[in-house]
């Protein structure tokens, strides 16, 4: 039961970052040029689908507290400094991409943009420390509270952020390739391309000091498949390079879709059963099952989630199916 | 500076945020959906029009209900970790079924009704927002569930100090329940009666283009100010006899206070167990308020023969009205919430034990940034939203047909 949970709100987590994370790259992507026509063009690719991805975090915290109430409060006071980044450049990113064509002045458009951009980066760098903080342990005490946040502040945890960074940044452009007429879409193809090999150097740089780290190393309840993470990643990008190298940007947006769902998957089977490793004392690590909800609970909300699910992922497919294929001039222009 | 304050402070600012746009987003909805099942059913283009004007306000007023409450759902993480540890069991189910059956579906739709003008048909267009406005009354309904769970906490049992969910229809059976979602929801709708009727005011005012327009929309927006003002009041009054019996320290003291104080010292030790006098006054003025706006009933004859816009004066009232619901709503807010103090969960848990264990100093800098960043965007967004509500409904972004006229080569108009 308390398995199933935790891979739904993996699940929701991953589609979260795969689909909100190419939300932060094409607004990562807007600091490219200041062509107001090829800036406009790229938020009309992500139109409809924008208000339909961060939902999707909304619903993992929602599931977080409903069925893991103790992992909520530890997991989020416990990272602080890099949950409220990325809080912060969610709440950026959602209000510059609604409200930056509301004015209808050029040099109000261009702020709301660079609003935007910094938001994007706020939260894919969050996003990425927390990863890297779960994975190097928490100084978890036998009162069950996490004690302090400097432990966050480690070069692991800040590669770990730029290493999201970057594979947000080749997941934006690798969605405008796959969306934007096919005119404009052959530059930003070229441009993904070459942001692969800075990913890889993120992801290697962020594997290099994970080995190095005394903490991660003591963290990882299965090293194999933690040591998996990276080599997946690898795997993915260079899959992706070479479908972007061959015209495929479909098949190169699934792999860098995967980039992106991959961390949340490995991170969580590689610190399995536990889920805050304590740093301090290894009694006081808080596992999945003492984490989760009471039984009641969880039984109710699976009674909910059970027929709500298809729901869920109908509507949305609904939404990437009405408004499927490249953008042209017929496009919907509101963003 | 504690950090319990800190905490108490930040969660009021964003909560207060939070409100102010949810209520115009639940109100503005419900009148929406009308405006286009009437366009839907006749075919007349002027329905058209003003769904598109009035559905323009509504898309810039939701950003900032979406940006505040995403906020409000990780604070409880963030600063309120003794919530989630020890009534989370119970608290979260209700908010972890309001982020997934309603506002999951009601931002997905929403993106759909969107970018959906002149590419769905337009049955599924307007089943579209028939789906936001339905999933927002289910917000709004959860929302509601998991905050009269902390007024009055039933359905569960304590073990080791945690509560556990034990029947959960006591939590929709809640007395602090029903009367407090009627009163909420009559009072988001009044807010959106009297935000349309008073942005047509300002136009017929100013004599702009498009008098009928606006004149049914001021109609529209005093009927149901009218209509909503009476539900208000009335859930409002309805709610001091349930709250007054689970939870008899909240207006004031009397026997059954006195008798709860003395159970509560005896097992949580001595301590101020009476909320702070803010609550009180809040209800004073809120009721005060509400009976100002009950005038509204006194316009309706008016609307005979447009004497309430030949005779100028009601248009002005109606304008100066425009800040009272929003007022309104925030000292209810305070009256039901500190009220509640010293608990979070009421006779369950303190509020000190709930707050997190973080340094004071960075919940500091939190309470600033959350507070400046908020308040900037609000700001902004209510500037945004005076802007597009004076531009009027001569060619609103939304809806407009593509491969038009090029939005960003669009000019200034002269009364903007």
């Amino acid at each position: 039961m308390e398995l199933a949970w935790y891979a739904l709100l993996g699940l929701f987590f991953a589609t979260y970052l795969v689909l909100g994370g190419y939300d932060y790259g094409v607004g990562l992507l807007l600091a490219r040029g200041t062509d107001p026509a090829r800036r406009r063009a790229a938020l009309t690719a992500l139109g409809p689908f924008f208000l339909g991805n961060e939902v999707w975090l909304v619903a993992a915290v929602g599931i977080l507290f409903g069925a893991f109430p103790t992992l909520e409060g530890e997991l989020l006071s416990g990272f602080y400094p890099a949950v409220v980044g990325a809080l912060v450049g969610v709440i950026l990113v959602t209000a510059g991409v609604q409200l930056r064509s509301r004015p209808t002045a050029q040099a109000a458009r261009a702020r709301w943009d660079r609003v935007v951009v910094a938001g994007s980066a706020l939260a894919a760098l969050g996003w990425g420390a927390l990863l890297g903080g779960l994975l190097q342990g928490v100084p978890r005490h036998a009162d069950g509270h996490v004690a302090g946040v400097s432990h966050l502040f480690t070069p692991f945890a800040a590669a770990a952020g730029l290493a999201m960074l970057a594979l947000v940044a080749v997941h934006g452009a690798t969605f405008l390739t796959l969306r934007l007429p096919a005119a404009d879409a052959a530059a930003v193809g070229r441009l993904a391309r070459r942001l692969v090999p800075v990913a890889l150097a993120a992801v290697a740089t962020a594997t290099v000091l994970g080995l190095l780290s005394e903490r991660v190393r003591a963290a990882a309840a299965r090293p194999l498949v933690g040591v998996l993470l990276p080599l997946s990643l690898v795997a993915a990008l260079l899959v992706a390079r070479a479908a972007l190298g061959r015209g495929r940007p479909g098949v190169a947006f699934a792999a860098t879709g995967a980039a992106l769902a991959l961390p949340v998957a490995l991170v969580g089977a590689t610190l399995w059963p536990w889920v805050l490793v304590s740093t301090v004392d290894p009694a006081a690590s808080l596992s999945v099952a003492d984490a989760a909800a009471s039984g009641p609970t969880l039984r109710l909300l699976g009674w909910l989630a059970l027929p709500l699910l298809p729901a869920l992922l109908g509507f949305q497919a609904m939404c990437w199916w009405v408004f499927r294929g490249r953008t042209d001039g017929r496009a919907p222009v509101y963003w | 500076m504690d950090t319990l304050l800190l905490a108490r402070l930040q969660f009021a600012t964003t909560t207060s945020i939070h409100f102010l746009f949810v209520v115009v987003t639940l109100g503005l909805v419900t009148l929406l959906v009308g405006l286009q099942t009437a366009w839907f059913l006749t075919g007349n283009p002027a329905w058209e029009r003003l769904t598109r004007f009035w559905g323009q306000l509504y898309v810039i007023n939701y950003v900032l209900g979406i940006a505040t409450g995403i906020v409000m759902e990780f604070q409880f993480g963030l600063n309120w970790s003794g919530l989630s540890r020890y009534v989370g069991n119970v608290f979260g189910a209700p908010l972890a079924i309001e982020t997934l059956v309603a506002f999951f579906l009601e931002s997905t739709f929403l993106g759909m009704w969107i970018f959906g003008w002149h590419r769905l048909r337009r049955g599924v267009h307007l089943a579209l927002l028939w789906g936001v406005a339905l999933t927002a009354y289910a917000s709004a309904f959860w929302i509601m569930v998991a905050n009269s769970w902390l007024q009055n906490p039933v359905g569960y049992e304590l073990r080791d100090g945690v509560a556990h969910l034990t029947d959960f229809t006591a939590l929709l059976t809640n007395p602090s329940l029903g009367m407090a979602f009627g009163h909420v929801v009559a009072a988001a709708l009044l807010t959106g009666g009297v935000l349309m009727a008073a942005v047509s005011a300002w136009h017929l005012i100013r004599r702009t283009p498009d008098f009928a327009l606006f004149r049914t929309s001021l109609r529209i927006g005093l009927v149901t100010a009218a209509i909503a003002v009476t539900l208000v009041q009335g859930f409002g009054f309805a709610q001091f006899g349930p709250v007054g019996q689970v939870q008899p320290t909240k207006f004031g003291g009397g026997p059954e206070a006195d008798a709860l104080v003395a159970e509560w010292t005896a097992r949580f030790g001595p301590g101020d167990y009476s909320p702070p006098v803010l609550s009180d006054v809040g209800l004073g003025f809120m009721i005060l308020i509400g009976f100002t706006l009950g005038c509204v009933w006194l316009l309706l004859p008016l609307l005979w023969r447009d004497w309430v816009i030949r005779l100028r004066f009601p248009l002005w009232l109606i304008l100066f009205a425009l800040p009272l619901p929003f007022v309104a709503v925030i000292l209810g807010w305070i009256a039901r919430e500190v009220g509640r103090q010293p608990w979070v969960a009421y006779g369950l848990l303190p509020t000190g034990q709930a707050v997190s264990g973080v340094d004071a100093g960075l919940m500091l800098a939190s309470l600033i940034g959350f507070s400046l960043l908020l308040g900037t965007l609000a700001v902004t967004n209510w500037t945004l939203l005076a802007r597009h509500a004076a531009r009027g409904a001569a060619d609103p972004a939304l809806g407009r047909p593509p491969g038009g006229r090029d939005d960003d080569a669009r000019p200034e108009p002269a009364f903007a």
